[in-house]
């Protein structure tokens, strides 16, 4: 074994890993992460774990780390590692931003993709007056563009994951789906400080849906792998300047007080969440976390930086396969909503001082990073978490980097302006964030630096139609929404002229 | 069990409805398959073949090709047990070891374990109710004597009377021309308390009769609802007796450097694992449980060393190797075996080159664990191959072979049979 680091990320990983394996024989599994007792006992065979292959069932009985994903005939090798022939892989929200994104990546990979959404995201920007920016079809004419254009088929179903959990139970036991990806939540932090209702709305929809899909999965799917959308807000950002890790301290932690020592090794980091809606990803954090310990479910939470970008391959084939864009106060992300304020003229709105330093990601590299971990899946048991990010600038260089892109490629005048801060956080902080298992362990590569992304954004919000969809929506893309309670324009602090960034 | 401790056990009225059977029929010594574990020789039993023909060579085997391990089971069992032989008759077949998973079939079929799910163990599927209801389970958990002998006593008993209590209804409600219960508790009994049934004073002895004891009344129950001429066949699938030493074959290998392993951290993929997938491509042998060993082959298998012409030579060496190996004042070893001796049929392309049969007392292990690692255990009985017992009613001795085998055991049911019947 002398080209092991040559090999694909996955290709030494075994039948425990897969999920088309059913598992059977003495499991006694004491805790999250660990090996099952009794797995290698031979005394007699009673004592073994054993696996069988729900794809080739002539195998009978064999042990779980017989075979290799290289080995294996039903494991091909592909751009992102080996993948499952045929792998059926279920999106829950498969019609937002992410959702729609990926259904078209897997789909070109030869992915089986089924989906389910109750188009609430359409509705929660309804309620708020807004729109996306990018004009996006009707999930019918998605569905028929995708066959259409890019010769994928989507088994779609719409469903409401909390309030209807007997259909989606039903369409799991049909669809069998290998892995199951849940971005099927509420994902906006002011949308949840709006009020009372909001909160509420957020935390129920979040966490009680959630909670249904791991029931599911215990009775119908065990070996399914759920990847899980978290978010790196979950952690806060830590005024010790302590690192943040990836979900757990490293082994070597270790926690002085008092005079004496104890390792923090494996144990949960602390959570700081920033807003109800940070709230509502920490409880599901820990509801997963215990599905995998209490029923051996296996999961990836994925701690996503702030995701920007508008293009993939797929999206860009059709423009009814475009995904949306939101740029409002609620669910605009900052560099989608500075981009669009570059395109129309207005100052980009900075809160505080802009010190802030955030973890991001491009849309193209976080799709990267899903399939990469939809490619390997957990261990029985298993509840990973990775910080999914590719870097971490402060929201005021981002805003100057913006604007270096839109005024020399675009001949675009831009300014920044800076509110006042209508959120509870701070200004100035340390930030340390630990995000090598995705490179690590799956492979992943970032292959978009922001200033290219942005430039792939303005080219398409910088046309007549999309500027003017900008344009009707400008008045929701100011902050209104404190998280003290109180409802007011933020007020302008500083204006910064575009000489002084350029 | 073994012929004697069945001998002593009817004699001294322990067991005295085994001794009207021995009584009313023939009573003898059997030798088990090789090796004498209770999947080779009950599949064995049930078709008539040695393992060159039904494949079951363990209760692992390797996968083809490759050092991938599996576990066969009935759906591995290549030649047709007697149920499946005639479709006429209708048979009641309850806990017959390596009959998972269970099916179709004319009659009834709870297979015994290996059987990770009830639900897959049953045939049809509707006495699932039945044996929910009975508190029937397929096996004692086996964990409870690691832990505690009471509990594991408890279990036992408990779980054979849940057999036996099944049984009966089975065989009163039930139409059938053939009855085949097997009784896995005595093993389990034999693994952890053969040391009480040897030594008096040991504070378990009673309660090793008590089950041996309890098998037996379950025997008289049922072979009392039969005509008195009816044929009844009684058997164990392999003997016991104490166990006094392990021999760990692979380590034996290890030492002679015949068998090298990468160390844990490099074996690829498969981290912390001694085990097959870590044998180097210099080995020239390797073990499986209990004492199946394999030539490292060219061809057969991927980082294989050992050249066509040299395997017989290496034969030679693994055999004067173990014939000289000692376990405390003896041989560990009554006999090297090799392939084409032991075994004859169309698998014999997937058999051990050598199978080593442990002298008394002296337990034979294939695991790449080493001794260090392994807790404490509480085993003090180990299988014997020469001396599993057979008693036959309801065809005259001259119908059974003085030395008999357990592969004989199919054509005496079949003389039996025509209304035959065996416990």
């Amino acid at each position: 074994m002398t080209s092991t680091d040559r090999k694909a990320h996955n290709a030494l990983k075994t039948c425990w890993n897969c999920p088309s394996i059913n598992l059977a024989g003495k499991v006694d599994f004491r805790a999250c992460g660990q090996a099952a007792e009794g797995f290698d006992k031979d005394t007699s065979a009673g004592d073994q774990l054993m696996a069988e292959c729900k794809r080739r069932p002539g195998l009978g009985l064999f042990d779980p780390m017989a075979i290799t994903f290289e080995e294996c005939p039903e494991w091909l090798e592909g751009p992102y590692g080996f993948m499952l022939k045929d792998m059926r892989v279920m999106i829950l929200g498969i019609d937002g931003y992410l959702g729609w994104t990926l259904a078209l990546k897997l789909g070109r990979l030869g992915y089986r993709v089924s989906g389910v959404d109750n188009y609430s995201r359409r509705s929660w920007l309804a309620e708020r007056g807004g729109h996306t920016i990018v004009p996006i079809a009707r999930m019918t004419d998605r569905l028929h563009a995708a066959s259409e254009v890019l010769g994928v088929n989507i088994n779609f179903r719409a469903i409401d994951i909390y309030r209807e959990r007997e259909r989606l139970r039903e369409f799991l036991d049909e669809v069998k789906p290998e892995a199951i990806i849940h971005y099927a939540e509420c994902p906006a932090a002011p949308f949840s400080m709006i009020d009372l209702d909001h909160a509420s709305f957020v935390q129920e929809n979040n966490v009680l849906g959630t909670l249904g899909v791991l029931f599911m999965m215990r009775d119908i799917l065990p070996e399914t792998s759920l990847v899980k959308l978290g978010t790196m807000g979950e952690y806060g950002a830590p005024l010790t300047g302590r690192p943040i890790f990836e979900g757990v301290f490293p082994a070597d932690a270790v926690l002085h007080w008092d005079d004496r020592q104890w390792s923090l090794g494996g144990e949960m980091t602390p959570r700081d969440p920033v807003s109800f809606y940070h709230v509502s990803k920490v409880q599901d954090t820990f509801n997963v976390y215990e599905a995998c310990k209490y029923w051996w479910l296996r999961s990836y939470d994925i701690m996503q930086g702030i995701i920007y970008g508008v293009h993939t391959d797929e999206v860009s084939a059709d423009p009814r396969l475009r995904t949306r864009l939101d740029v409002d106060e609620w669910f605009g992300t900052v560099i989608n909503r500075f981009v669009s304020q570059a395109v129309i003229g207005y100052p980009l709105t900075v809160y505080g001082s802009g010190e802030q330093t955030r973890a991001f990601i491009a849309l193209e590299d976080a799709m990267q990073c899903m399939v990469r971990l939809i490619n390997s899946p957990p261990e029985p048991g298993q509840y990973g978490v990775v910080n999914q990010m590719s870097g971490y600038y402060s929201v005021m260089d981002l805003a100057k980097t913006i604007g270096r892109v839109a005024s020399q490629e675009f001949g675009l005048r831009v300014t920044i302006q800076r509110l006042e801060n209508p959120r509870v956080e701070a200004d100035r902080h340390p930030f340390e964030p630990v995000f090598d298992a995705l490179p690590d362990e799956f492979g992943f590569q970032a292959q978009h630096a922001p200033e290219d992304v942005v430039y792939e954004m303005l080219k398409l919000l910088t046309e007549p139609k999309i500027r003017a969809r900008i344009l009707e929506k400008k008045h929701l893309i100011c902050p209104s929404t404190w998280w003290s309670g109180a409802k007011k324009q933020a007020r302008r602090l500083e204006v910064l002229e575009e000489t002084t960034y350029g | 069990m073994p012929y004697r401790l069945i001998r002593d056990m009817a004699n001294s009225g322990v067991m005295p409805n085994t001794q009207e059977l021995i009584n009313e029929g023939t009573f003898r010594s059997m030798t088990s398959s090789i090796p004498e574990i209770s999947c080779v020789s009950w599949s064995s039993i049930m078709t008539g073949e040695n393992p060159g023909v039904h494949g079951i060579y363990g209760f692992t085997d390797l996968m083809a090709g490759g050092y991938g391990l599996r576990f066969p089971n009935f759906a591995s069992l290549k030649a047709q047990p007697f149920w499946e032989t005639r479709e006429d008759r209708r048979a009641v077949i309850l806990n017959v070891p390596s009959t998972y998973p269970a099916r179709p079939m004319n009659g009834i079929h709870i297979s015994g374990f290996v059987a990770p799910e009830l639900e897959r163990s049953i045939f049809p599927a509707d006495v699932l109710d039945r044996i929910n209801a009975t508190g029937y389970r397929i096996d004692v958990d086996s964990q409870k004597g690691h832990s505690s002998i009471s509990l594991f006593l408890e279990d036992l008993n408990e779980t054979l009377d849940a057999r036996i209590a099944l049984a009966e209804a089975l065989f009163e409600e039930e139409d059938w021309q053939t009855f085949m219960l097997v009784f896995t508790g005595t093993d389990r009994l034999g693994h952890f308390l053969w040391a009480a049934y040897e030594d008096e004073t040991h504070p378990q002895h009673s309660d090793f009769l008590d089950h041996l004891q309890r098998v037996d009344d379950g025997v008289g129950r049922l072979v009392g609802r039969l005509e008195s001429d009816a044929g009844v066949i009684m058997l164990s699938d392999h003997g016991f007796e104490r166990l006094d030493h392990d021999v760990y074959v692979n380590q034996i290998l290890e030492e002679n450097g015949l068998l090298r392993l990468e160390p844990q951290s490099q074996a690829a993929g498969r981290p912390g694992r001694r085990g097959l997938a870590a044998i180097t491509e210099d080995s020239v042998a390797f073990a499986l449980d209990p004492g199946r060993i394999y030539i490292h082959a060219e061809g057969r298998f991927p980082r294989g060393c050992v050249a066509a012409g040299e395997e017989d030579r290496v034969a030679g060496d693994l055999a004067r190797l173990f014939g000289d190996l000692r376990a405390g004042d003896g041989p560990a070893v009554r006999a090297v075996l090799r392939r084409d001796d032991i075994y004859k049929g169309p698998l014999i392309g997937a058999a051990p080159d050598l199978v080593l049969v442990g002298a008394k007392g002296v337990n034979l292990r294939g695991s790449f664990r080493l001794p260090s690692e392994r807790a404490d255990e509480p085993f003090t009985g180990k299988h014997s191959q020469p001396d599993a017992f057979l008693i036959v009613r309801g065809v005259g001795p001259k119908a059974i072979p003085e030395a008999p085998n357990v592969v004989d055991v199919f054509g005496i049911s079949e003389r039996i049979l025509g209304g035959g019947t065996q416990p």
